[in-house]
């Protein structure tokens, strides 16, 4: 695909001599803003040109520690983790015991107790160093909860008064039962969170994932994303079963054992390509753990094909081919049914326009997706935007065609103007976007709450494609919440910005 | 100390710090929080990109899972620095998101709150804002608050807001007979604080006392430059904003007066008006008048709870585990109204030392009741569990972090009423004033009720 050689696209190889990996914008050009047509994206990919900015106006959208990775890793059922930082980079693991909690053991769910630490960091800390701090707290982790591993957490005032992390680490193990991980997630370190992702896999690389003792072919690799929920858990578990196949889902809620046995299984297969990256090619370039990024189990196109993938690589062919057929002749009709009802809805043959707000991952999942349901995304919000999906990005564009992206780091302001002017029928909204649900059209979300435990949350699979479509369906059947949001409450930005066209109005030109 | 791999062993004053899940975010996040409580106020975060987006899911959501409007969370503007910025500073980023937040985000305040980063990397944030204010010929009024998080807790953040403000807001205006400023309650952090202020204005003018309550106010800028007309500063917590209050007395002449409790019902209410009114010079009369129609609906009330109390859930060991504000409060409240028997009271929000005797004898002398709760001061998770076992309560007030760990506890049922909670939405609901008191029992017996 690069017939440049001296165009970096990405880097491949991972070196796990390092104490942590480089940043999605070395390894993979990953950039923080774009606009345009996602060919044109793909071409200034390949030719080099992609570029990190800066913007006169930006708003907070998560670092390498907070976005999601601290809620992750204190999910590790027998694990404990430490954050080396000031008391505020650990309060989003708050919520920690509760998630998944409602849901009764009957349906699945193992025990559970979960258990993090902070070190605290104070100003005394800043001028004395916290490293004596830092041992003190793994050796309270070991005593008071006897883990299987400790994961330790940096932030930006650890990184920027420069605790050596490693030094603490290595003095401390041969004292310890538990072992000692680890991550590299100042949030200085990148404009990228991904890069937080990555940095804990490289964590799991270098310190926790074991030799295979021996393989175990109905072993499948899934690195789960907390935004599905406990119900696409199961769907994917009893499909893989009868297929005579078992997930192994990290890293939440998994054991520290289940991380160890990565290395054993058939196939490290994705539920979020961007997310999965570091781990599945970690797996095979250590320990030969085939894996694959492309599709997602998500619609039924991409499930087949999923499903397909596993049954390869397992030597499955025959009994994925038999859960496919059975599958699509159970979910089919309904998936008809909502499609033609969808597609009736405008009443003038037009299809619904929708209007996403994804992750790298949910790029490359829902549009195929709400494809098949007959929507059509004519944009697509992301995150970031990284080299590492480049391939898998044109296998989208083959699947749907052209649309607009907007790459912009859940910039609540950008995407309150893009929603405004592009005027979708159905906007998606995580739940971060500010005013941008506010509006005459349809409003709803793209995923659950972490602990939902509804059939009708369901978004992986056969089952979940009827279900989110159907939940589509309910989507534009109402829009009286966020009409009435919108005439009746604040709005937050002056009417200038919208009546001007350029939603990155306040990017600074030149590159950093 | 080889054997250990710690060098230090002997020192363990900075063990302390090293806690599971303690009940509070950062100083950054008090100072995030109470902006936002400000309504007409825009913060602007000069830290990492995550600091807003942390404090989205630790200080906001686990506030009764309330999303903390357009300008909080991923709405609120940040400088968003990375490593290039801690090499080459970050007051130039800092002072085109000034421009820029003016420009686009409606405001009558902008406050500039610095974070760890910029505090550890020496910018002069102070004269960039003093440049900006200079070039807008201090048209837009805004002010800073240095709040990195290594400098203390979310109610740290609390006062040196409001510290900024008082310095860098609030000129001395003529005082205003019979109104009063309601201190002490944290935006987010108490999380009963939106339904809890309101009750208590509403409370108060029914003696003829306006009360400032500065949050969820919509001109808040408005309000926060009122603080000084008032003729008391009313400080609702046994330490809390004691200092912020000397402040304002040392500046504006404003004496204050303390109380140990968000007072959650009839008996504490009437004893918080009684108070006041003395100190503003309220007839007796008429507070007697409106305090005995208050108590007399209040009471009448309570009647409708009685059956399925005293059948279902009578005179039950409680545990308690909150700040010291609402432990005091509920904690009186159940011993001394409901019948209940406090057994232990555990204390989340570190009090400083010489604030803990009064707290203690409020939580002993003024317990009514031959059962006096065994209190302790304790902020770390782990061992506030280790506190709660082998006990002999049954109802559980705490927060959602001790949601399910009630099985150990013999099912003891459990209530969220303080921070965090994630269990429960918490907007308008408050268990303060008259009323307080039953919609905290409702809550309680919603738990067990069934059909007599």
């Amino acid at each position: 695909m690069n017939s440049k050689d001296d165009v970096h696209i990405c880097d491949k190889k991972l070196n796990l001599k390092e104490k942590t990996c480089p940043n999605r914008e070395q390894r993979a050009n990953g950039i923080n803003v774009y606009y345009g047509p996602v060919t044109q994206l793909i071409k200034d990919a390949k030719a080099g040109n992609l570029k990190l900015s800066e913007r006169k106006f930006q708003q907070s959208a998560g670092c390498t520690l907070n976005f999601y990775l601290a809620i992750r890793i204190s999910t590790i059922r027998d694990a404990v983790l430490i954050f080396h930082a000031p008391v505020g980079c650990s309060a989003s693991a708050l919520g920690y015991r509760e998630l998944f909690r409602n849901i009764p053991t009957a349906a699945g769910r193992p025990p559970f107790d979960l258990h993090w630490l902070t070190t605290g960091i104070t100003e005394k800390d800043i001028v004395y160093g916290a490293g004596d701090k830092l041992k003190k707290a793994i050796r309270v982790a070991e005593e008071r909860y006897k883990p299987r591993a400790i994961f330790v957490l940096t932030s930006c005032a650890s990184g920027i008064i420069g605790e050596d992390i490693e030094g603490a680490v290595s003095a401390m193990q041969p004292h310890i039962k538990a072992k000692i991980v680890p991550v590299h997630c100042e949030g200085i370190r990148s404009k990228l969170v991904q890069t937080g992702y990555d940095a804990f896999w490289h964590g799991v690389l270098k310190y926790l994932v074991k030799k295979p003792e021996k393989k175990q072919d109905d072993l499948v690799n899934i690195a789960s994303m907390l935004s599905y929920t406990w119900q696409d858990r199961v769907e994917m578990t009893s499909i893989l079963k009868r297929m005579g196949l078992r997930p192994n889902f990290v890293p939440e809620f998994a054991t520290v054992q289940q991380l160890e046995e990565l290395s054993e299984a058939a196939v490290t297969a994705p539920l979020c390509a961007s997310y999965t990256d570091y781990i599945s090619r970690g797996l095979e370039q250590e320990y030969g753990v085939p894996y694959f990024m492309y599709p997602s189990p998500v619609g039924f196109q991409n499930t087949d094909e999923w499903l397909r993938k596993i049954g390869e690589y397992t030597g499955k062919e025959r009994e994925a081919e038999t859960v496919i057929e059975e599958e699509r002749r159970k979910w089919g009709p309904r998936m008809d049914a909502i499609r033609k009802e969808l597609g009736n809805i405008k009443g003038n043959g037009k299809k619904i326009e929708m209007l996403g707000a994804l992750g790298q991952g949910r790029l490359l999942s829902q549009l195929p997706y709400f494809d098949e349901l007959g929507i059509k995304s004519s944009a697509a919000l992301s995150q970031d935007y990284d080299n590492l999906i480049l391939e898998d990005l044109e296998k989208v564009v083959d699947q749907v065609g052209d649309f607009n992206i907007l790459v912009n780091t859940f910039q609540a302001a950008e995407q309150a103007h893009i929603t405004r002017m592009l005027n979708p029928d159905i906007t998606l909204t995580c739940p971060f976007q500010g005013s941008a649900y506010k509006r005459n059209k349809g409003a709803t979300r793209t995923h659950a709450v972490r602990c939902d435990n509804l059939k009708w949350s369901q978004q992986t699979a056969y089952a979940g494609a009827v279900a989110y479509g159907s939940f589509l369906l309910q989507g534009m059947k109402s829009i009286s919440w966020q009409k009435t949001m919108l005439e009746k409450t604040q709005y937050g930005y002056k009417d200038w910005y919208f009546k001007q066209s350029d939603p990155l109005y306040y990017l600074e030109k030149d590159a950093v | 100390m080889a054997e250990t791999g710690v060098d230090n062993e002997s020192s363990f004053d900075d063990i302390a710090d090293i806690k599971e899940a303690p009940r509070y975010s950062c100083s950054l996040a008090g100072a995030y929080a109470s902006t936002l409580g400000v309504y007409g106020a825009v913060p602007i975060l000069h830290s990492g990109g995550g600091c807003g987006v942390a404090q989205l899911f630790g200080q906001f959501y686990t506030s009764g899972e309330c999303a903390p409007g357009v300008q909080g969370g991923t709405g609120t503007p940040c400088t968003s620095l990375v490593e290039q910025h801690v090499i080459f500073g970050g007051e130039d980023r800092l002072q085109k998101l000034i421009k820029s937040t003016t420009e686009l985000m409606e405001g009558s305040l902008y406050v500039v709150i610095t974070g760890c980063v910029p505090s550890l990397i020496g910018d002069d944030v102070e004269s960039v804002v003093r440049k900006f204010k200079a070039e807008t010929k201090n048209r837009i009024p805004i002010i800073y608050v240095n709040a990195p998080g290594f400098s203390g807790n979310t109610y740290k953040g609390y006062e040196l807001f409001l510290n900024a403000v008082i310095d860098q807001y609030l000129v001395p205006i003529k005082k205003k007979k019979r109104t009063i400023n309601i201190l002490g309650v944290v935006p987010f952090q108490h999380v009963f604080w939106k339904g809890d202020l309101e009750t208590l204005k509403n409370t108060f003018a029914k003696i003829g006392v306006e009360a400032n309550i500065i949050f969820t106010e919509f001109d808040g800028p408005e309000k926060l430059k009122r603080i000084p007309a008032a003729e008391l500063n009313l400080v609702l917590n046994p330490w809390l904003g004691h200092s912020v209050a000397q402040r304002l007395e040392e500046k504006f002449g404003t004496p204050y007066v303390t109380f140990p409790s968000v007072p959650v019902e009839p008996q504490q209410t009437t004893a918080l008006l009684g108070i006041v009114a003395e100190k503003l010079g309220i007839p007796e009369k008429k507070v007697k008048a409106i305090v005995a129609a208050e108590e007399r609906r209040a009471y009448r009330n309570v009647e409708y709870f009685g059956d399925t109390l005293i059948i279902g859930m009578p005179h039950s060991y409680t545990a308690v585990v909150a700040d010291s504000a609402t432990a005091v409060g509920v904690t009186k409240y159940i011993a001394n109204e409901v019948g209940y028997l406090p057994d232990i009271t555990i204390i989340t929000d570190n009090p400083p030392e010489e604030k803990r005797p009064e707290i203690l004898r409020e939580l002993s002398e003024n317990i009514d009741c031959v059962v006096k709760p065994e209190v302790f001061f304790e902020s770390d998770t782990h061992k506030i569990r280790q506190l709660l076992k082998g006990r002999s309560y049954l109802v559980l007030l705490a927060s959602s972090l001790e949601k399910y760990i009630t099985d150990e506890f013999n099912d003891a049922l459990h209530l969220s009423v303080s921070f965090p909670i994630n269990d429960r939405m918490i907007i308008d609901h408050s268990y303060v004033g008259y009323r307080g008191g039953i919609v905290l029992m409702e809550d309680i017996i919603t738990k067990f009720t069934g059909p007599l």
